[in-house]
């Protein structure tokens, strides 16, 4: 049947303009219609008279921001807020379904108190007091053997600050989060390299975006509005769009050219396009030579080892496909890359980071329109004063093996707290599901089950998740929709800075984190003795964000807290620059007062023992934000510790050894789900609750497996039996498996348990959830980063053996401890004495940021203010 | 005079991205219950590895001019769906019921509408009439990520919609069936007629499992 071609109206001139879909920021004038459709606004089916209340979305850590439409106390509905720069008035798959965290079947509502054994299920409601007092003491008894015992453990913690105030407090720097497990390493290269920790590219006006192991198109840092702009410039500015992934993800289904790759080899690809550039003549040598510390005379010398047919022999990709790709990168006009996880989380990650970086920087593509950009974003004040001394850092946090893993190393904790590096007595756990989201989760059941090595835990959450089942209390938290936080992320060249408000009052007795902690450290030190009750003077949840908000320089004129809680979002560029916006932050000139003072060593600028500028052509710029103030090309630090300065690739050694019949797993995040945090969520659970092993067509074939047949993965620490989705769509030595399915609190999942709600208890159409991977993937470290292998395991695939049952999953304890011993035996063997102070300069995000600016800002500078809502006026 | 208003949507393949945005925001929005849908992206498959192509085909009501939903409904029972001025089809719950409903949703060559479990009515996408009425994009439209829905009055030609289809060429869903859609799709060539005809008979459920169909492009 022939599908027929129709031009539904055809007409002439003036109507094909140019036009923007969807309502932008700002550009609202631009439409004439008679009768112009908002893009958001509240129409409740019954009708009812909704109260509008903005928040910033917390479903993933990308912090849109959102409107609340509540009808009679009820959220009913949530959408973008329109005035937002980064999300634009659109919320992704989860954030649309956000308002049912607050309605969670699993939530829980009231402090609870173990009865039965841990992990048993058995629990007792008590009241606040009781359970504040309680943990008090507990933390009490622990503070007068060492505070240092006293452990907090977070994750999505999104308090800018409060968790540090309240460790510092208690004079503990036990203190954890789970960066290790996310993007660490990316991270950590782009410190050394430049300064801050993340890019903005400039999708919407490039012309050719390189994306290495990056799901802009369901996940990944700046999901939502990224893809928003990467979509405008590969449909209105023609961009192209090359995507090296081993697997099918929607980024690559959108992509001009899907190039799958043998996992960790995306360095080496990198590397020959450097050198490819190079060599053609191609390169940017004026960028090389102003603003890095190379010349490109040894740039070149040092990258004539990657070449493109080695970089073929590592990675499968042919070196004609590397040569047309560089060439066309560098020759398109602005163009970017983009990295995540899929490139970084490898033991090789930092290296190749700085790698496909170095594309960015032969080509001068670096702070420049539809370029590679500096981020912008600001960190926060660390609230209302007084502020806590900085207690020691605990080995835990820092473990000398990793001085230069700035972002922790928090899936070496479980081990670590196994052979009693550091003696726990209390153990606090916040915003993280270690025994799901962590590698070699059943190390961290071990540790959460034994009294022994952690003789009392607290869990603040929302509900019962598959750790919070082994506290032996409670605390109930409240959901983004009920607390107070400062938001700013730098996923816009348009910063902003946003506010979350609780939409509705918590349920039940739910408490807000905030509220928990002042209440709990005045329950700690009731009389002020202990030294702890005095940082906790500031009132309420309220105030502190409010002070930690004003804090930001021109909020205040612009209208200040009053201007936040009614639009929830104060965009601090001219809301029109987004097209124009003027880039070249590095090329700044430095002013009078800031020169003031200052004396040269080699071409950096120091005042006060701080670099502060750079000189260029006997110009002073401000540079990058690293020590030298260039794009550090060669890493002085990383030469330091033992490691390879220059941009560099390393296999990874159980690679190179793989048998024929050996595979790596994969695992990956779905566009509807965000890790363990998700999957209560019906309508998200509805679209994706199953997560069959995507494993290649030929290589299935190969092992008699078919598609949805059960099979058996085995790994060096365990197995797992799942079924198998035969598809076309993926590496044949790869196997990859979704996240955000097989909790194994099966009680919450699929039948919801005891839900009340009617559409879950009668509508339920599914009962497999899946089978998570983690247990059997054991912990591997980047040594540099100390990020997590993810995606390095090697693993077999059979047919299940007979008596395997869908869902079986085994680790052996053995195993997975020589696989820890094995990572560690990686690491640098150089001590440095101050290694915690060396790693706590370069440690830009989890600190209190008692500098606004200090999150990102290096560069990033506020300028062009304009009140964007003329509140003002 | 002015023209009377008419509604149309465009969905341009080339932008969907396929992040379901869409999809939990109608669910929200409509309080769709589990199991059913008024709007779904469908996921397809093509090619031998590594020459392998993935493509997205969001589905929901095309508000036919001819409605075969509404030609289906038994004698006495024409008024259980109607068709607004604006083109939006609706449906009248006290009469869309039971049989009625069966047979409405029998007629629909593109299975969109579907039965309400518990109440046993007739349901559909109706482009959030409430919401147009009230001045407001379609909840879908309003999120869509990709930037790939546009909706808007096609009599209007200061219309986005209006030059949407203006500057681009659009196909409508199985126009051999007469309906008249007033749903357009830009770049809906990628995908074959083969490929179509077959579209109707997936499971509009469980979007994990991925059609692997053929299509061009
Ligand atoms: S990407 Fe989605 S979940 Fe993340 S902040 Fe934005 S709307 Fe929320
Ligand atoms: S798409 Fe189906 S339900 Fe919608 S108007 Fe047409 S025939 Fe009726
Ligand atoms: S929201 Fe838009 S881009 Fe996303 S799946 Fe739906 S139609 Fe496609």
């Amino acid at each position: 049947m022939q599908l027929k071609r129709r031009k539904f109206i055809q007409l002439g001139s003036a109507a094909g303009a140019a036009l923007t879909v969807g309502s932008q920021f700002g550009m609202k004038a631009k439409a004439s219609a008679l009768m112009e459709l908002k893009q958001t606004g509240s129409a409740s089916p019954t009708g009812k008279k909704n109260q509008e209340i903005p928040y910033t979305c917390l479903t993933c850590n990308i912090e849109d921001g959102g409107i609340a439409y509540v009808e009679d106390g009820r959220i009913r509905r949530l959408e973008g807020n329109p005035n937002h720069p980064g999300n634009r008035g659109k919320l992704c798959a989860k954030g649309n379904a956000g308002h049912l965290h607050v309605y969670d079947p699993t939530r829980i509502l009231n402090p609870l108190k173990r009865v039965g054994p841990r992990g048993s299920g058995k629990w007792k409601r008590i009241t606040w007091d009781e359970a504040l007092s309680e943990v008090a003491g507990k933390i009490q008894g622990a503070m007068d053997i060492d505070p240092m015992s006293v452990m907090f453990q977070y994750g999505r913690n999104r308090t800018h600050g409060l968790v540090y105030r309240f460790m510092n407090a208690l004079g503990s720097g036990t203190v954890n989060n789970h960066t290790s497990i996310c993007e660490c390493n990316k991270k950590v290269a782009m410190e050394h390299a430049w300064g801050p920790d993340i890019e903005t590219p400039d999708f919407a006006h490039t012309k050719y975006i390189l994306n290495f192991g990056s799901n802009l198109a369901e996940a990944a840092y700046f999901h939502n509005p990224y893809i928003q702009r990467l979509m405008d410039g590969k449909i209105e500015n023609k961009a192209k769009l090359v995507t090296f992934d081993p697997r099918m993800t929607n980024t690559g289904a959108i992509s001009d050219e899907w190039i799958p790759l043998k996992p960790a080899t995306d360095g080496v690809v990198a590397l020959a396009m450097c050198n490819v550039i190079l060599q053609e003549g191609l390169a940017d040598t004026e960028f090389i030579r102003k603003y890095t510390n190379v010349t490109a005379h040894q740039l070149t010398e040092h990258l004539k080892q990657y070449t493109p047919e080695f970089a073929e022999k590592e990675s499968g990709v042919s070196a004609d496909t590397i040569r047309r790709i560089a060439i066309e990168f560098a020759t398109a006009g602005p163009a970017t890359t983009y990295t995540y996880r899929g490139s970084s989380m490898h033991q090789n990650g930092v290296y190749t980071e700085k790698a496909t970086m170095m594309l960015n920087v032969v080509t001068g593509n670096i702070e420049k329109r539809g370029g590679f950009n500096l981020p912008r974003g600001l960190g926060f004040g660390g609230g209302p004063g007084p502020h806590p001394p900085k207690p020691p850092h605990s080995i835990l946090k820092y473990p000398p093996e990793y001085p230069l893993a700035s972002h922790h190393v928090s899936h070496h904790v479980s081990h670590s707290i196994l052979e009693g590096r550091q003696k726990i007595n209390v153990f606090m756990l916040y915003c993280h599901n270690p025994l799901y989201t962590q590698p070699d989760g059943d190390t961290w059941k071990q540790i959460l089950t034994s009294e022994k090595h952690i003789p009392y835990s607290v869990s603040f959450s929302i509900n019962m998740d598959d750790s919070t089942k082994y506290a032996d209390i409670i605390l109930p938290d409240t959901t983004f929709l009920e607390r107070w936080d400062p938001e700013s992320m730098p996923s816009s060249a348009l910063g902003w800075v946003g506010l979350r408000q609780p939409v509705i009052k918590p349920l039940g007795n739910a408490k807000a984190f905030r509220d928990t902690i002042y209440e709990l450290a005045q329950k700690i030190d009731p009389d002020g003795k202990r030294g702890v009750k005095k940082y906790f003077s500031y009132g309420s949840a309220e105030s502190y964000v409010k002070n930690q908000l004003e804090a930001t320089p021109g909020l205040k004129a612009a209208g200040g807290f009053k201007l936040l809680k009614k639009y929830g979002v104060w965009p601090f560029y001219d809301k029109k620059k987004e097209d124009n916006f003027k880039f070249g932050a590095h090329e700044e000139t430095l002013s009078e007062s800031d020169l003031a003072g200052t004396t040269l060593e080699g071409r950096t600028l120091m005042k006060g023992g701080k670099s502060v500028g750079l000189m260029v052509d006997g110009k002073a710029v401000r540079g990058f934000g690293t020590p030298s103030r260039t794009f550090q090309v060669n890493v002085p630090e990383w030469e330091h510790y033992g490691f390879e300065p220059m941009p560099h690739y390393e296999a990874i050694e159980d690679h190179k050894r793989m048998k024929s019949d050996e595979l790596l797993l994969s695992t990956y995040k779905p566009n509807v789900h965000t890790q363990s945090r998700t999957p209560n969520l019906k309508w998200l659970q509805e679209l994706h609750h199953r997560n069959p092993a995507w494993i290649n067509t030929e290589t299935a074939k190969a092992r008699g497996i078919g598609n949805d047949d059960l099979i058996r993965i085995t790994s060096p620490i365990g197995y797992m039996v799942t079924k198998a989705r035969v598809t076309e769509g993926i590496h044949p030595q790869v196997v990859a498996i979704a996240t955000s399915s097989g909790m194994s609190n099966k009680s919450t999942l699929g039948n919801y348990g005891g839900s009340k709600d009617p559409d879950i208890v009668q509508n339920t159409w599914w009962d497999d959830t899946g089978v998570h991977p983690n247990q059997i993937i054991p912990v591997s470290t980047d040594p540099i980063g100390g990020g997590m292998g993810w995606f390095d395991t090697v693993i077999t695939v059979t047919k299940a053996k007979s008596g395997d049952k869908y869902g079986d999953t085994r680790s052996d304890r053995g195993a997975a401890r020589k696989a820890f011993e094995k990572a560690l035996s990686k690491a640098t063997k150089v001590r440095t004495e101050d290694a915690h102070n060396t790693t706590a300069k370069t440690n830009v995000r989890d600190e209190i940021h008692t500098e606004v600016g200090g999150v990102f800002g290096t560069t990033a500078k506020l300028r062009d203010f304009e009140d964007p809502f003329n509140t003002t006026a | 005079m002015a023209k009377k208003i008419k509604y149309a949507m465009v969905i341009d393949i080339n932008r969907c991205i396929g992040c379901k945005a869409c999809m939990t925001s109608c669910k929200a929005e409509n309080e769709v219950p589990l199991g059913v849908f008024r709007n779904h992206v469908r996921e397809l498959e093509k090619g031998i590895y590594p020459n392998m192509k993935k493509i997205f085909l969001p589905v929901l009501c095309n508000q036919c001019d001819k409605p075969a939903c509404k030609a289906a409904l038994p004698e006495g029972y024409e008024d259980a769906i109607t068709k607004r001025d604006d083109g939006i089809v609706v449906w009248d719950e006290a009469k869309c019921k039971g049989k009625v409903a069966e047979a409405a949703i029998e007629g629909c060559p593109y299975s969109n509408p579907y039965m309400h479990p518990q109440k046993n009515v007739f349901q559909k996408c109706d482009y959030c009439a409430h919401r147009v009425d009230a001045g407001l994009q379609p909840a879908c439209v309003a999120t869509c990520i990709g930037g790939a829905r546009i909706f808007g009055d096609v009599n209007d030609s200061t219309s986005d919609v209006f030059k949407y289809m203006a500057t681009h060429s659009t196909h409508v869903l199985k126009p051999e069936e007469g309906t008249e859609p007033n749903t357009y799709y830009v770049a809906l060539d990628r995908i074959t007629a083969e490929r179509l005809e077959g579209s109707q008979q997936l499971p509009p459920t469980d979007a994990t499992e991925i059609a692997v169909e053929n299509f061009s492009g």
